[in-house]
């Protein structure tokens, strides 16, 4: 359910719609980040009702859309999430499963995906969840003066859907509804099937019910504004929200028609509460616990607030260097590397990656929190991370033979290229925040230290639109490297970030064995989890032999959970977090 | 008098207009669109182009302005993107936000300002004074993030005296409970802005005061054997005055003007980090709204400081 925006805080991110709340959250025994438990166990008996305070860390107010389908950014996810639910519940490894207020069932064979809602899920005025609010969702998302944010390119896998996207059509052909608008049962015919149709937050199709009987005559334009989506939202999760305070706060009432577990607190309230203001916040014991990324710099001091327990989870957050290998041919819709761009030379690449102390950065500005990360697939994704690449670890001594190897002869200070012109890479990286910038500097001053002049695009880091209008320029050579980051999805979808068709393949790095390896990740025999895991491993492999991308860090997020609350844990796979969640006591534990 | 003025306003109709161009046009110029903020790997950026297309922002910039001022003259100030709302209701709801804030410590800064620079300067180098020099040295030394961090820290965390983030209280209904909460909220913010923002004027009127008591016409009074009090109460204080006195209608441009650090420390959403956003966002059609009123406004400002001045200084004539 939250969703983030470019502008993540204190760091270069480009970051990822998603559509779960946490992470799987294991960690290896490879892992150099701190081991912080996912579940607080607490043991005492739950009081009758209370006041659950949560606070939104974030030093912007929300924008008040409750609505999944349409809102686009992580806070507003985040302050109405007692009142937002998923269909499905979903495995540890974030794939659908059955039991939550939809049950979920892929045909391959047929090309379709049915799902099933539970005969007692009500919205919060006690009219059924039936199969039209599913159908409308997907309008909602698709529709051609919708002005959701959230239509992705995986949607058009449903027949159909291009017409209706476009306007050709008023109606999505491929979605059926057997047992008619107020039946149970809907029906998804695709184009082609996808393993990650498996997954909570792929994008093939909205995770989420709209209640169309109270919203069908809202022209679609006009929903995000109208008052049924932002003071009066109809909702089938454990509570209703009561009143929203614009950019500020949102408080919470038990829902009387909620389908499961009945919810055990009174009110639910979420405060906005500034990145500068939350470590007091929490000292004086204002809030249960916290929603939205706590700062890596705050870790040390709020771990040790007394009356809280600390939790801890992988982040979705990951950092990486991209390197400027082509163009994207608007024409073709793919993208093509050039092997005259200044960094086409593989040991070039490779050497940059050596050449940089990412465990000693992480390990300084990581407060124990952050760690060099080894592939491009975060651990975050659990067993598809492979465990036994081991990525860029320094060795300024490999990164010197590589460039010497390759041609990169030095004269005076700085090495030439193969064939004796002056170097320097144009180096392209965001404003952050001032760990950041050291981080930054510090990897050109490691470049420095073997012959290589690397400088920053425009002499510093750029502000963050013009970052983003330069890296999605079909064509640039205003820079030939950058530093960003992926907030990533819950779905382990590769293709989309790193496929020859793939607009947000900004490094343009295209190879046939790259290709190869998505396909196969990407085909209908990594339904299997076998084949699935061996191409992944090998894809990861290959990616770090061909260093387009240089994996940076990744790591934990950690969040402080006041001791009088129970039943907390990080996984929300069975949709119930807020419906279980209790307090032991009428005010917050201290000690 | 008032033909003069109602030329000023029907001059500042035509500079509005200009004003608007030129706001419309720089922001515009800006890299950067709406959507493009929120891509990620499943993003269709065939959809971000739609978004564009459907919202005009390919069309040439004069079929936009021109769309743009036809809302306009309808009251529309067009959908935010980013919030996907109608501009005028965020703006709205902010104002009101700022408003609040602004006043109380336009008023507090004026009313503890205002005798507290005079004071200074009347007892040039007594105790008092110097205690005064002090206070403002050292409150100009430390960032105003600082005071308003640390302000938090003390008053609303550690003792608890006052409400620590928002504008109002959770569960707070209408009526007269929610102006009790909303005061309660910006009491702590209000008096924290007001103790940093008086020392300017301590600082200039403590100046004006020392200089004034040294000129000729101070001299002359004391001389015709005036009580140094009616010499201060008549001469020097009013004529002190004039400088801060000449600036009090810009003051309005700030009233709605809202304060970043104040608004994100306490986050209260106001003015101050709905422009922020709006231009980190490029949400063009608030930045737009926003320039324009901040426009229009400071040329309000002018007008009425010439005529505030007008009013106090019986030399000043607008003619």
């Amino acid at each position: 359910m939250s969703k983030s925006k470019l502008a993540l805080a204190g760091m270069a991110a480009l970051s990822v719609l998603t559509l779960a709340a946490c992470s799987n959250g294991g960690q290896s025994s490879s892992d150099k980040t701190v081991k912080l438990p996912k579940a607080y166990n607490n043991t005492q008996k739950a009081v009758k009702g209370g006041t659950l305070k949560i606070a939104e860390v974030n030093d912007t107010p929300f924008t008040g859309i409750s609505d999944p389908n349409l809102l686009s950014n992580a806070e507003d996810g985040d302050v109405f999430s007692p009142s937002t639910q998923d269909l499905f519940n979903t495995t540890k490894d974030y794939k659908f499963t059955n039991g939550g207020p939809a049950n979920f069932k892929l045909d391959k064979s047929a090309k379709t995906i049915t799902i099933t809602l539970r005969d007692n899920l009500k919205w919060s005025d006690g009219q059924p969840v039936n199969a039209k609010d599913v159908e409308y969702a997907q309008e909602v998302m698709a529709a051609p003066d919708s002005t959701s944010q959230n239509y992705s390119d995986a949607m058009g896998q449903i027949e159909g859907m291009d017409a209706f996207h476009t306007g050709k059509s008023k109606t999505i052909s491929g979605i059926e509804l057997p047992d008619g608008d107020n039946g149970k049962k809907v029906v998804i015919h695709f184009k082609e099937m996808s393993p990650m149709m498996e997954y909570a937050g792929a994008g093939y199709f909205s995770e989420y019910a709209e209640p169309y009987h109270a919203i069908k005559d809202v022209p679609m334009a006009k929903l995000a504004s109208s008052t049924q989506v932002r003071k009066n939202p109809l909702t089938y999760a454990p509570y209703k929200l009561d009143k929203v305070v614009a950019g500020e706060s949102t408080t919470f009432s038990p829902n009387k028609y909620y389908w499961g577990n009945k919810p055990k607190v009174d009110h639910v309230s979420v405060q906005v509460v500034s990145d500068s203001a939350i470590e007091q916040a929490l000292k004086s014991h204002k809030y249960d616990f916290t929603l939205g990324t706590l700062p890596t710099s705050k870790y040390p001091d709020i771990k040790k607030t007394s009356g809280y327990k600390i939790l801890g989870e992988r982040s979705r957050s990951f950092g990486y260097f991209g390197f400027n290998l082509g163009h994207f041919d608007t024409k073709k819709a793919e993208n093509v590397s050039d092997k005259n761009k200044k960094m086409a030379n593989v040991k070039l690449r490779q050497a940059m990656a050596y050449a940089i102390n990412q465990d000693e950065v992480s390990k300084k500005f990581g407060n124990g929190l952050d760690e060099r990360a080894t592939t491009l697939v975060p651990k975050f994704y659990g067993k598809l991370h492979n465990d036994k690449e081991k990525g860029f670890p320094l060795n300024i001594k490999k990164a010197n033979k590589l460039l010497d190897e390759a041609g990169y002869k030095k004269s005076g200070k700085w090495r030439q290229t193969p064939d004796g012109k002056p170097l320097t890479i144009k180096f392209a990286c965001m404003k952050g925040s001032s760990t950041l910038q050291a981080a930054e500097d510090d990897y050109l001053q490691q470049w420095k230290k073997v012959g290589l002049n690397v400088k920053y695009v425009s002499g510093k880091p750029m502000e963050m639109n013009s970052f983003y209008s330069m890296l999605q320029a079909p064509s640039s050579d205003k820079y030939d490297m950058y530093l960003a980051a992926w907030s990533v999805a819950t779905a382990p979808e590769q293709s989309q970030a790193y496929g020859k068709g793939a607009q947000m393949n900004m490094g343009h790095f295209v190879s046939d064995k790259n290709t190869q390896y998505l396909n196969n990740m990407d085909s209908a025999k990594a339904f299997n989890s076998s084949y699935q895991k061996k191409q992944f491993d090998g894809w990861q492999k290959y990616m770090n032999e061909q260093a387009a991308y240089i994996p940076r860090n990744e790591g934990i997020d950690y969040m402080p959970i006041n001791k009088r609350v129970k039943n907390y844990t990080s996984l929300t796979q069975n949709q119930e977090f807020f419906a279980d969640i209790a307090l032991t006591s009428n005010s917050a534990a201290t000690k | 008098m008032w033909k003069t003025i109602l030329r000023r306003v029907l001059i500042i109709i035509p500079e509005v207009f200009v004003l608007s161009i030129l706001v419309f046009l720089l922001a515009k110029a800006m890299p950067g669109d709406p959507f493009t903020g929120s891509i990620n790997p499943h993003t269709s950026l065939a959809h971000i182009h739609h978004l564009m297309k459907i919202n005009g922002l390919y069309d040439p910039w004069y079929q936009q302005y021109w769309n743009w001022l036809v809302h306009l003259f309808h009251g529309d100030l067009g959908m935010s993107y980013e919030y996907q709302e109608p501009v005028t209701r965020i703006v709205g709801e902010r104002a009101i936000n700022t408003l609040w804030l602004a006043v109380f410590a336009t008023v507090l800064t004026y009313a503890i300002g205002l005798p507290v620079g005079l004071y200074a300067g009347r007892h040039q180098n007594s105790r008092g004074d110097h205690a005064i020099r002090m206070y403002t040295y050292v409150t100009y030394a430390i960032p105003f993030f600082v005071i308003l961090v640390m302000g938090l820290w003390i008053f609303g965390y550690l003792l608890g005296w006052f409400p620590t983030t928002g504008s109002i209280g959770t569960n707070v209904g209408s009526g007269f409970p929610a102006v009790i909460s909303r005061l309660q909220h910006i009491i702590l913010p209000g008096i924290l802005q007001a103790l940093f923002g008086l020392v300017g004027i301590v600082q200039y009127l403590r100046s004006e005061v020392i200089d004034a008591t040294h000129s000729d016409y101070v001299r002359t009074a004391r001389s015709k054997g005036v009580p140094v009090k009616d010499v201060f109460k008549h001469h020097v204080f009013r004529n002190s005055l004039l400088p801060i006195t000449a600036t009090a209608g810009y003051s309005i441009t700030g009233l709605l003007g809202g304060s970043i650090y104040t608004e994100t420390v306490f986050s209260y959403p106001g003015m101050g980090l709905l422009f922020v956003s709006a231009i980190n966002y490029r949400d063009y059609t608030v930045i737009t709204a926003l320039v324009l009123m901040y426009g229009v406004l400071s040329m309000l400002g002018t007008l009425l400081s010439d005529i505030i001045m007008a009013a106090v200084d019986p030399r000043i004539r607008i003619e």
